[in-house]
């Protein structure tokens, strides 16, 4: 099965989702981002009364704070993207492709068929998927500068 | 010209050293693109680039100006290092009064991962799935700063060479 194909049949819940931070929409930028470092990831889902309502990102971070570094004190309500880009359990790994596209964000929330959040996806899970599946196309690449030899397992 | 010292090779007992060669079979359009493609067909530009001497109160307004989410910073023209919106996450935004008038290097990534131009699109596939950059920069044949290849590009171009339903 091609890469294509395999984009076309494989559905979400089988690519390496990340546990999405969570915050409540009253939660300052400075609470999100301390979130988000503890989470080492670069976005989190803003909830009110329990119910996903927006999205907090590293690239809302930088417009925002670039405007005013005062922003970390104020609510990320002002600063979160609503409606948020998401994907379903059942749909395929290109809906995911197309959701970045339309979107123009590396960050994906999945929700299941209660639009409960399951967790995160978007271009770290894509890379993932692609090099896990096809691991002769993309893990044989030279990486930086070092020699091929020095990454291989038993060089 | 000097001639060689081997006798010519009669044609019947002549053989031909890639007659075991397999040529790639690729599954499909997009595989072939990823390995046989070049990351110069990527279209790594435009490219923003700071000086390592840049404060990181400029890098930060700079990278809002621009939209991008990646600075490349470079020393003489040579890479140096790379300024992210998570450089600005993880190290910025809580101490900003106390690093706002420092030089940028002091909070890029030094010495990130890179590609060639000659290089093929699943190297910077690998890149970002092995070494978790999302932001892939680019060199030329001489070592110098070519371009980068955003998360944005490397999604048309898996979109581009999808077949189409």
């Amino acid at each position: 099965m091609g890469l294509a194909e395999k984009f076309a049949s494989t559905p979400v819940r089988d690519l390496n989702l990340r546990e999405m931070p969570i915050c409540d929409v009253g939660a300052t930028v400075k609470e999100a981002v301390e979130k988000l470092q503890e989470a080492r990831v670069g976005c989190a889902m803003a909830t009110e009364d329990g119910k996903p309502v927006g999205m907090f990102t590293e690239g809302l971070l930088r417009e925002s704070f670039a405007q005013n570094p005062g922003v970390i004190d104020e609510t990320i309500a002002a600063h979160m993207a609503a409606p948020f880009p998401k994907v379903y359990l059942d749909d395929t790994v290109d809906m995911v492709l197309a959701a970045m596209q339309a979107n123009n964000t590396r960050f994906i929330c999945v929700v299941d068929a209660d639009e409960q959040i399951v967790g995160l996806t978007g271009q770290k899970g894509l890379m993932e998927f692609v090099a896990e599946e096809f691991p002769r196309q993309v893990m044989v690449q030279r990486i930086g500068d070092t020699s091929t030899t020095n990454q291989r397992e038993g060089a | 010209m000097a001639e060689s010292n081997q006798p010519p090779i009669p044609d019947d007992e002549f053989a031909d050293p890639l007659e075991n060669y397999d040529a790639p079979d690729y599954a499909d359009p997009l595989e072939e693109a990823l390995d046989t493609r070049r990351v110069s067909d990527l279209q790594a530009q435009p490219c923003e680039t700071i000086s390592v001497d840049t404060t990181v109160a400029d890098a930060v307004k700079k990278l809002a100006t621009i939209h991008h989410a990646c600075l490349l910073v470079e020393e003489g023209g040579r890479l140096a290092g790379m300024f992210t919106d998570r450089d600005l996450l993880d190290r910025v935004v809580l101490e900003y009064q106390e690093c706002r008038d420092q030089p940028v290097h002091t909070v890029m990534i030094p010495d990130p991962v890179y590609v060639s131009e000659s290089d093929s699109p699943a190297a910077v596939l690998a890149v970002m799935a092995v070494s978790g950059y999302r932001h892939v920069p680019v060199l030329d044949a001489d070592g110098m700063i070519a371009g980068v290849v955003s998360p944005r590009r490397i999604t048309e171009f898996l979109l581009e060479h999808s077949p189409s339903e």
